[in-house]
């Protein structure tokens, strides 16, 4: 088991972004601590320019390493990008694209996500205990294809378009999602503990269960008869089968109450 | 001045016959010289094979569509991203990259002159302006005529000289190179919602037909004496049994010109479909090919498809929307008043769709059944059928009958009784390709007198060196040589100046635009005809004085002025 525990420095400009895709497990596998580069702003900066780094242990595969990153890294982008294997814990927030195509291992994260957490993600854990921004487990600009397997669990609230081009994986956000939860789905299940707006617009498949109210159903939504039970949840939902606005949908959306959008 | 010697190159340069010569190219001041006597500037080819630069006579790389295409797809500028260079900016975009991305690959592949297929009159301004970043290669533009209002009047007045008025008068504002018609009277009818079919529906409102406006517009281009031919994109593309129409086309067509073509098709392939319905759907290239060799009037581009990822955009709007209902993806459709329109949509070939695995098949077919490779281009009508960079694949199915027969066995099951690509042994040789990739270019396009297409004396002193050594290498058999070998020059040479070597460009390259200003009498200058003006001041958006495009906008200024018989 190794641990490498990095602490951002003080910085000047709290707003110039870092590029810290090599910030992951397979980076720390060898004995001697390689020369990182990392590109902050405009310039490339070298791993111990911008964190203290302190390892302890040794570790043969990845998934043996635990990643520990504190200080403020709300700017850090792209933490753990194609990630195979091992844990990395931030203590506080991150940045934009954590988790980008990671495939396996476990991220927590203590504090809130920025953008993109878990975009285009093929299997692994994500946890984030504050809440999340804007489209978290979708996929990238026109991209067809989000998240695709593993799971993401945000204990907070998430932003607008949460799961967008969901392909498979699962998403579970114990707060209030934005709008357009499950845009374009064509897998996977979404589970909203609260309250989301127009949810599921043009899926063709996948599930989106909202716990609270889901407001502006569209109008190409159908309400199925009689309330149905969920085995996770036991108690009334209403189904719809939608979008169909598409040939053939296999879509569902579950809620608690909803409002019809007019 | 400059001076550079190439030494010990394995020229094939057609249209001078040689035909695998080892040889010294010595270039002057740009140009194709006798000697030089400073010999300081040496490159050494170790005989290699050499050409002329490629001419692409038929790609969409500029102007309002492919920029929409390029915004329309943002998956597809995740793919092909390349880093900048001391000389290269940094690039992206697979099927509609950044202009930038366009000159660096046809310059790695030795391309160094290129035509826009189609270039909307009115948006002109806008592909001078992306020309003028495509600085690797020379640029030219065809200009749309399809479902131009004050053409289609003068057809239905049945008044040829005031055709050619209008065209030469257009040409020449818009600093366009050709006549390009596509899907003649389709596009008005689209905005309609409607559609021409084949060549004899008349065109609402004007009361013309496809087969008249094609045919006004090729004896007006004679009239000019245009460099190159009328470029026509024929009605019903992408249709199954729309193979009579091409036949009817160019059966039409009279023979007006010795020295070249008098109708350069474009992107044949889709245009010889056999069947009545996609279930039926076969491949008619063989009745296509007997017709072209028979017809020394006609040149065509074999738009051969290739499988994966692609961007589909052309002037032919109703097509487009046919193929949007087919594949239910994103769609987008423009109308240039007054003028023409456009439609743009992403698509994937795949080998497991039959009906793609039979455009494939088709476009090989025609370039293997034209006897004469003078008649028949290498394009895939970039971006439509596939990228260009695909070009050396197509070069190595050419040339290899084992390559087709190995690909051909991956494809759909029920390939081989739709189309006959199995029962062809033709293998091309290093010459045939040439001719097809640069000479016949050059020669259908009229400018091989500029210098293009060849290695003579007073030619540019476009050169592509490339990493093949003929002798030692059997292209029927080792393919993946001839693939390799063409996609990366060792020496791309653009007015001789090593522009691209290995791959990396060299310098940030300064190209021309070559564009036509036929001399029109005073009394035929339709920019000072009261009807037209009252008409333009009516219509457009914009006034008569703002529509020409000012020299200011072109880098570098080729104008060809062309003698009329008006």
């Amino acid at each position: 088991m190794k641990t490498v525990r990095l602490k951002r420095k003080e910085i000047k400009n709290p707003y110039l972004p870092v590029e810290a895709e090599r910030i992951t497990t397979e980076t720390f596998l060898g004995d001697e601590l390689q020369d990182i580069s990392i590109w902050s702003g405009n310039q490339e900066k070298r791993l111990e320019d911008l964190f203290t780094v302190d390892t302890e242990g040794n570790a043969e595969t990845a998934e043996d390493v635990h990643i520990i990153l504190s200080g403020d890294c709300s700017k850090v982008k792209r933490i753990g990008e194609y990630m195979t294997g091992g844990k990395i814990t931030v203590e506080g927030d991150i940045g934009m694209h954590c988790g980008n195509f990671m495939s396996g291992g476990v991220i927590e994260i203590k504090g809130n996500a920025d953008s993109w957490l878990g975009r285009e993600m093929r299997g692994g854990e994500i946890i984030c205990r504050g809440n999340a921004a804007l489209y978290c487990g979708s996929g990238y600009r026109g991209e067809k294809k989000g998240m695709r397997g593993g799971l993401i669990h945000i204990y907070g609230d998430a932003g607008d378009f949460l799961g967008e081009t969901l392909w498979g994986g699962k998403i579970i956000v114990d707060g209030n999602a934005g709008n357009m939860p499950g845009a374009e789905m064509q897998g996977g299940e979404i589970i909203i503990g609260k309250d989301a707006e127009i949810p599921g617009a043009n899926m063709k498949d996948g599930v989106c269960i909202i716990c609270g109210t889901a407001f502006d159903i569209l109008p190409t939504f159908m309400l199925e008869e009689g309330k149905k039970n969920i085995d996770e949840f036991k108690t009334g939902f209403f189904e719809f089968s939608g979008d169909h606005a598409n040939r053939k949908p296999k879509g569902r959306i579950y809620a608690k109450d909803y409002r019809i959008h007019e | 001045m400059s001076e550079l010697l190439v030494k010990n190159a394995f020229v094939i340069d057609p249209i001078n016959e040689i035909n695998g010569e080892i040889m010294d190219i010595a270039v002057k001041d740009g140009k194709i010289v006798e000697s030089v006597k400073d010999s300081s500037n040496v490159i050494d080819a170790k005989g290699n094979l050499t050409l002329p630069g490629g001419v692409d006579s038929h790609t969409h790389i500029c102007g309002t569509k492919v920029n929409f295409g390029r915004y329309m797809s943002p998956e597809d500028m995740r793919a092909g991203r390349g880093r900048a260079q001391k000389y290269m900016y940094p690039v992206s975009g697979y099927s509609v990259p950044t202009v930038y991305g366009n000159t660096y690959r046809y310059s790695s592949l030795g391309y160094t002159t290129v035509l826009e297929g189609a270039m909307a009159p009115l948006e002109a301004r806008h592909t001078h302006e992306e020309f003028s970043y495509n600085t690797l290669q020379d640029t030219m533009a065809n200009t749309l005529f399809d479902g131009n209002w004050a053409v289609m009047e003068a057809v239905a007045d049945n008044d040829l000289k005031k055709v050619a008025a209008i065209v030469g008068w257009t040409l020449a504002a818009v600093k366009g190179f050709a006549v390009k018609i596509t899907n003649p009277g389709g596009t008005e009818m689209w905005g309609w919602g409607k559609d021409v079919g084949c060549m004899h529906t008349k065109v609402d409102y004007f009361g013309v037909t496809a087969a008249e406006i094609t045919d006004y517009l090729i004896r007006a281009n004679e009239l000019l004496n245009l460099p190159h031919s009328a470029h026509l994109h024929n009605n019903n593309l992408g249709k199954p049994g729309n193979y009579k129409c091409t036949l009817e086309r160019m059966q039409r067509t009279p023979d007006l010109n010795d020295k070249r073509q008098t109708l350069y098709m474009t992107h044949v392939q889709f245009h010889s479909y056999g069947g009545s319905k996609w279930a039926d759907f076969c491949s008619k290239a063989d009745d296509v090919a007997w017709m072209i060799n028979r017809k020394p009037q006609i040149a065509i581009d074999m738009g051969q498809v290739m499988f994966g990822k692609t961007t589909t955009m052309t002037a032919d709007g109703p097509m487009e929307f046919n193929l949007y209902r087919l594949y239910n993806n994103k769609w987008s459709n423009h109308d240039v008043e007054l003028e023409t329109g456009s439609g743009i949509i992403p698509v994937l070939y795949s080998k497991k769709n039959l009906v793609n695995s039979i455009m494939w098949s088709i476009g090989l077919e025609l370039a293997l059944m034209t006897k004469n490779p003078w008649q028949c281009m290498l394009a895939t009508d970039n971006p439509n059928g596939a990228p260009f960079v695909k070009y050396p694949e197509v070069i190595a199915l050419l040339m290899s009958s084992k390559y087709r027969d190995e690909e051909f066995s991956t494809l759909q099951k029920g390939t081989e009784k739709r189309t006959f690509l199995s029962s062809l042994d033709r293998e091309m040789n290093w010459n045939e390709i040439a001719i097809m990739t640069r000479a016949a270019q050059a020669k259908a396009l009229g400018i091989v007198d500029l210098g293009k297409g060849h290695l003579g004396v007073g030619a540019d002193a476009d050169i592509a060196i490339y990493p093949i050594k003929t002798g030692e290498t059997d292209p029927a058999q080792e393919y993946e040589k001839v693939i390799k070998g063409l996609s990366v020059t060792t020496h791309t040479i653009k007015r001789g100046r090593t522009v691209s070597r290995d791959g990396n460009c060299l310098v940030f390259g300064d190209n021309a635009t070559i564009w036509v200003k036929p001399k029109i009498p005073e009394n035929y200058d339709i920019s000072k005809d009261p009807e037209f003006i009252k008409r333009f001041e009516r219509y457009y958006t914009v006034n008569l004085a703002n529509y020409p495009v000012e020299e200011e906008y072109l880098n570098r200024n080729i104008c060809i002025e062309t003698e009329t018989e008006l």
